[in-house]
């Protein structure tokens, strides 16, 4: 008669075959299609205007502003940098622009685009209202001099 | 119709009933099965309501790096792939959080996913954890603030 053998479970992998971060579980808010419009428009924004846009999705705590601004700092190039950060559980958004991304993106810019993307919110359309934010927000910068070929 | 021998036939009641009532209603039910029953395309992600609590994990995107290397990866990173192809220092998949350069590690690709405790999936970003030092200030912040 044959017998089921009786194997327990090891981890067998090696160094080349162990899971990866691709294998690992994750918390899937976006769909794949999605991921693929941000990663896009974050890319192509940074690109064309030389800025660095990062994106932050997630709770704000109760002083949205400040931690945002905390979450900006920490990001890497400050200065250079815009950070969006969404809140969709506290309805809120924040866009931070350091002090050299402020100059190619005004204050009242950032609103326009602020207004454009809660209007999207409003109506459910998360990663719509992230992506023509960003576009609007990259066509406010423009292309930095020393960027540009033509 | 017409019957072989060229006379009209008579066309019974049951007949136009088929033809004009259960024939439509068929196609009709037909298609509203087709949209509206489960177990059709599965539709990935979270649908997002205004309103509605918001309890994942905060996940913070950036940019693909500009000057990215072409290749899978290369000596030293892992062989992770996120949506990106490229590689990624292995460091910053170690779980806690202290990566390469101070508390913020950086990763590639805008598809990422992260949290303080174990900043390790797909293609991703590590968030720094609180303990990280405090930033420098780089000077006077602009932006806006909206709700919805």
């Amino acid at each position: 008669m044959t017998r089921v053998l009786q194997a327990e479970a090891h981890d067998t992998g090696t160094v080349d075959t162990a899971p990866n971060r691709a294998d690992e579980g994750y918390d899937t808010i976006f769909s794949y299609r999605e991921l693929a419009r941000l990663d896009e428009a974050l890319t192509m924004a940074s690109r064309e205007t030389g800025l660095r846009f990062t994106l932050w999705i997630g709770d704000l705590g109760p002083k949205t502003r400040i931690r945002a601004e905390e979450l900006h700092a920490r990001g890497g190039d400050p200065a250079n940098s815009v950070l969006l950060a969404v809140s969709p559980g506290q309805r809120v958004i924040e866009v931070v622009t350091g002090p050299a991304s402020a100059r190619r993106l005004p204050d009242r810019a950032c609103a326009l685009a602020v207004l454009s993307m809660t209007n999207s919110f409003a109506s459910g359309d998360l990663v719509g209202g992230i992506v023509n934010g960003l576009r609007q927000l990259s066509d406010q910068a423009g292309h930095p001099r020393s960027a540009r070929t033509h | 119709m017409i019957t072989p021998g060229g006379r009209f036939r008579v066309v019974t009641v049951v007949e136009t009933l088929l033809v004009f009532l259960v024939a439509p209603l068929a196609v009709y039910l037909l298609l509203w099965a087709l949209t509206y029953l489960p177990g059709g395309r599965k539709r990935q992600g979270v649908r997002y309501k205004p309103g509605q609590p918001w309890d994942h994990e905060p996940v913070w995107y950036e940019p693909q790096p500009a000057n990215a290397p072409t290749h899978a990866a290369g000596h030293g990173d892992t062989q992770a792939v996120g949506s990106s192809l490229y590689g990624e220092p292995a460091a910053i998949g170690s779980g806690d959080g202290h990566g390469p350069g101070a508390g913020v590690a950086t990763a590639h690709g805008a598809t990422a996913a992260g949290s303080p405790d174990h900043g390790s999936t797909i293609g991703s970003h590590v968030i720094a954890s609180d303990s990280s030092p405090a930033p420098a200030a780089v000077g006077p912040l602009g932006g806006a603030r909206g709700t919805w």
